[in-house]
């Protein structure tokens, strides 16, 4: 998981933090010239080995990718399948997680995140949201967040747009008419960053997933604290506290404890 | 396996049946024999009962299986119903029930047992108990024991256990409360009893005969079980031991002994480890030795004696696990597979019966995958299942059939694929798998069908044969890097503050302007009165008979610059009829509109008519407009 921790790290570093690390594999790559070097080599070198049933070198492939700061999610979604593959249901359900985040509407690494969830020790209910919601949030899970944001920019500028006309404007008639068209536009505008919204805190929860077979969830931030309950490799929890490697979590239905920073992994 | 015994008239059946043939072979007995045969007579019409249940193994890894077999031993199998399963809230059920029966007609006297198997999945992990089931039998509901069933994580094989499964039945017959003298101490008559296996090492599953031995040296009159025989860890068959038990002359240090064998158990460890078959407890009735003769004609002096045999601990050896065939399921012996097609050639349509058999040595309860995977070209019907065990000397044999029936979904040759089977020989201590050859049937059309219309398809729905998670995805048009959302990029805040700024510009660009143009018009309103006054001081100067004209249109233009500076507009456009709207517009009385209107129409028509007006004349429009515009200022400033 340290070449997953580092692409977060990368990601949040930005293109110049990301640099030597870039630098360091190059040059480490330099040394073996018959590997693949590219993200895009370095993919389909992981396919292959995944078709042959090599998964772990088809996961240390796209880990590779994954290390390079390059964040799509396909290669995500490969990666979890070789997780699932290897037997390792923690990592394979960290990689669907973080998939269906940055590509919501992949109904692939969804149904995968379900099957995987499906088999591992953790039985959570999970809140189910009502029909008219679920299916809202099912239309616009198709939509892509750039295309969202865009859409919801596009909007907000129009908005922008009119009220200035409506403000230069000199004509009652005119400006009434104005006036309205801007709040028409405004609405579908609030409609479109409030989908923005919800999106950007749906990818940005702090949600961990349980990496290992077992961990004893804890009343304090110290091993010396009473268990409260015991969750399994797999299990996802939302992290509400940090405290000197502990993590305060807690479980959709209220559970909440303090578990090790290595015993989960942040989405 | 755990057994959970529920026995209602067995133990008396036996002690009954055993007293019989006490008393015929017993010499002086014959009378209370006698009596003990009548009573058993009697017990033996009675509707016995006994139901109960037990399972392949007691320890299980959660993704593994059990078989809970519970069988019912009635004289008749009229109306036996299956066992109320709804309270296995622990377990989902896989199958089941396969139902099996078994005849006995022993001395005239049928006895018969029915056994429901299912296959059981548990769910979760840890102590899960099989509650006790309630079973309808001649209208009577008995109840068999709860057993406990330990589940463990963990996906492959089960682990080998330290010692013996720690769950025992609860509520099962416990230790004889009566302390039990040592088998070789010495007594009034030296009866044993021992137990003794044929091996005692075993594989997981491998058949190991146990019998019960009683040696005596003494007349044994009666004996019976002190409780019902229980063996934890085991899966338990008895064999059947012959009404006259076989008797059998032997020397336990170099002393002359009677052997009866009691009890034959066909014993299937199901978990590795070290087992124990505990002792089984016998009471036995022997006649007491050295009596007078004549009291012992009439009164048999008995002695009851309590005896157990030694625990026996077998080396049980779990199954290889490097060699392990994929589809093996736990089958145990020896066993042949047969699969056959009642028939070759078929139609669209028309069924088939298939019928796969697993037949051989062994415990064959542990076998309960269906062998015929799922075919795409037939429709198929969950298979129709019969187990049966007998046994063959001392060995059980189990056979266990699938009927199949197979609708073929599309004419041509079509193949039944071979069946595999695999299972585990103990002789030889390695895997073996028969298989069976593929079946080609004839599928013709449907014989209804002629040459030009298309053969009518019964339509299925498109069955999921199994779930895996999605295959991966490939890039063909290369990767693209979503770390950083558009809406986090640079330009996204730049962008939605741009309307805010730009309409924040405007709206201040506008606001100055109107204060601008508001400044100027507030300075011409406030200048209009002392304009007006000036243009009329002018107008007084020319105020002669021969500069009326000017005189006349110097006082119109002071009245029409006023309230053309009044309401900031030009004073050249302004007709009558628009002054007369902004003033009232300012809400200027109704008179006062018109005392203006009344003078500037003076002046227009003394401007241009022919005739010249005469000074008084001049005089008093110059002052009707002075008034005008007096009352004027003060109305519209009010």
């Amino acid at each position: 998981m340290t070449a997953g921790r580092a692409a977060r790290s990368g990601a949040r570093q930005g293109l110049w933090g990301r640099l030597p690390a870039l630098v360091l594999v190059l040059a480490g790559v330099a040394g073996a010239p018959a590997l693949a070097s590219t993200p895009a080599e370095l993919f389909g070198a992981g396919n292959s080995a995944y078709e042959k049933g090599r998964f772990d070198e088809a996961a240390a492939a796209y880990e590779t990718i994954v290390g390079y700061g390059v964040l799509d999610p396909r290669v995500l979604y490969n990666l979890g399948n070789a997780y699932y593959k290897m037997g390792r249901l923690g990592p394979a359900i960290l990689q669907y997680e973080r998939a269906v985040r940055l590509a919501p509407g992949d109904r692939e690494a969804r149904e995968n995140l379900e099957f995987a969830r499906g088999r591992i020790r953790d039985r959570v209910a999970e809140p189910e949201a009502p029909y008219p919601v679920k299916a809202l949030q099912e239309v616009l899970d198709v939509v892509p967040t750039d295309t969202l944001s865009a859409l919801f920019l596009a909007l907000y500028l129009a908005v922008g747009g009119l009220v200035g006309a409506c403000l230069l404007s000199r004509q009652a008639m005119r400006q009434r008419i104005l006036i309205y068209a801007a709040l028409a536009v405004g609405l579908c505008a609030a409609a479109a960053g409030g989908a923005l919204a919800y999106r950007i805190r749906d990818t940005n929860a702090t949600e961990a997933i349980v990496m290992q077979d077992r961990v004893d969830v804890r009343s304090g931030p110290a091993a010396d604290n009473t268990v409260l309950f015991t969750v399994h490799e797999g299990t996802r929890v939302e992290v509400r506290n940090r405290l000197e490697g502990w993590y305060q979590v807690s479980l959709p239905n209220a559970l909440s404890g303090w578990v090790p920073a290595s015993a989960v992994e942040g989405v | 396996m755990t057994t959970g015994v529920a026995h209602q008239g067995t133990a008396r059946r036996r002690t009954g049946r055993r007293a019989g043939r006490g008393a015929r072979r017993g010499l002086g007995g014959w009378l209370l024999g006698g009596l003990l045969a009548l009573a058993a007579a009697r017990a033996a019409s009675a509707q016995e009962v006994g139901v109960r249940a037990q399972v392949d193994r007691s320890r299980v890894s959660e993704r593994d299986q059990v078989v809970l077999s519970v069988e019912v031993s009635a004289a008749s199998l009229d109306q036996v119903g299956p066992p109320d399963i709804a309270a296995l809230g622990d377990f989902e059920i896989i199958s089941g029930p396969a139902v099996s029966s078994r005849f006995q007609w022993i001395n005239g006297r049928t006895s018969a047992s029915k056994s429901f198997s299912y296959v059981l999945r548990p769910k979760g992990i840890g102590t899960r108990t099989i509650p006790a089931l309630g079973l309808l039998v001649q209208g009577k509901t008995y109840r068999t024991q709860p057993i406990d069933v330990e589940v463990v994580p963990g996906g492959g094989g089960v682990p080998a256990p330290g010692g013996p499964p720690a769950g025992g039945p609860r509520g099962g017959p416990g230790r004889p409360q009566v302390p039990i003298r040592p088998q070789t101490g010495p007594g009034p008559a030296d009866v044993r009893v021992r137990a003794e296996v044929d091996t005692r090492t075993a594989y997981v599953g491998q058949q190991i005969t146990a019998r019960f031995l009683l040696d005596t040296q003494t007349e044994v009159l009666n004996l019976g079980l002190k409780d019902n025989p229980n063996f934890p860890g085991f899966w338990a068959e008895d064999i059947k031991v012959p009404e006259n038990l076989e008797m059998k002359r032997v020397e336990l240090g170099a002393q002359p002994y009677t052997e009866y064998t009691l009890m034959k158990k066909a014993l299937f460890p199901t978990s590795a480890g070290s087992l124990t078959i505990p002792g089984v407890a016998y009471q036995i009735q022997v006649r007491r030795r050295g009596q007078d003769p004549i009291e012992s004609f009439f009164f048999t002096p008995t002695e009851t004696l309590q005896r157990r045999t030694e625990p026996v601990t077998i080396n049980v050896v779990p199954l290889p696990a490097a060699s392990r065939p994929p589809g093996f399921s736990g089958a145990v012996g020896s066993f042949t597979l047969q699969v056959s097609a009642d028939r070759k050639e078929s139609q669209v349509n028309d069924a088939i019966g298939v019928k796969v058999r697993i037949a051989g040595e062994g415990n064959m309860n542990a076998v309960s995958v269906s062998p015929l995977p799922e075919l795409g070209d037939f429709k198929q019907y969950p298979p129709r299942t019969s187990a049966s065990s007998s046994l063959q000397g001392e060995r059980l044999r189990g056979e266990k059939v699938w009927d199949y029936v197979l609708i073929p979904l599309a004419p041509g040759t079509q193949q039944i694929p071979p069946v595999t089977f695999s299972f585990f020989d103990p002789r030889d201590g390695e895997y073996r798998s028969v298989s069976s050859a593929p079946i080609a049937i004839q599928v013709a059309r449907g014989s209804d069908q002629g040459g030009a219309t298309l053969p009518v398809v019964s339509q299925s729905d498109v069955r999921a044969l199994g779930r895996d998670i999605h295959y991966i995805k490939l890039a063909p048009d290369g990767l693209a890097d979503r770390s950083r959302p558009f809406y986090r990029a640079p330009l996204f805040a730049v962008l939605l503050l741009l309307p805010i700024v730009a309409d924040a510009g405007i709206f201040a660009l506008t606001r100055r302007r109107e204060a601008l143009q508001a400044n100027a018009r507030q300075r011409r309103e406030r200048r209009a009165r002392s304009q007006a006054r000036k243009r009329l001081k002018e107008a007084r100067r020319r105020m002669a008979p021969a500069s009326s004209r000017a005189f006349y249109a110097a006082v119109a233009g002071a009245l029409s610059q006023y309230a053309a500076d009044k309401f900031d507009t030009a004073a050249a456009g302004l007709t009558h009829d628009r002054i007369e709207e902004l003033l009232a517009s300012r809400g200027v009385a109704e008179t006062l509109r018109s005392e203006f209107h009344r003078c500037l129409e003076a002046c227009d028509y003394a401007r241009f008519a022919p005739a010249s007006s005469n000074q008084a004349e001049m005089q008093r429009t110059l002052e009707a407009a002075e008034e005008v515009l007096v009352a004027l200022e003060r109305s519209i400033s009010a």
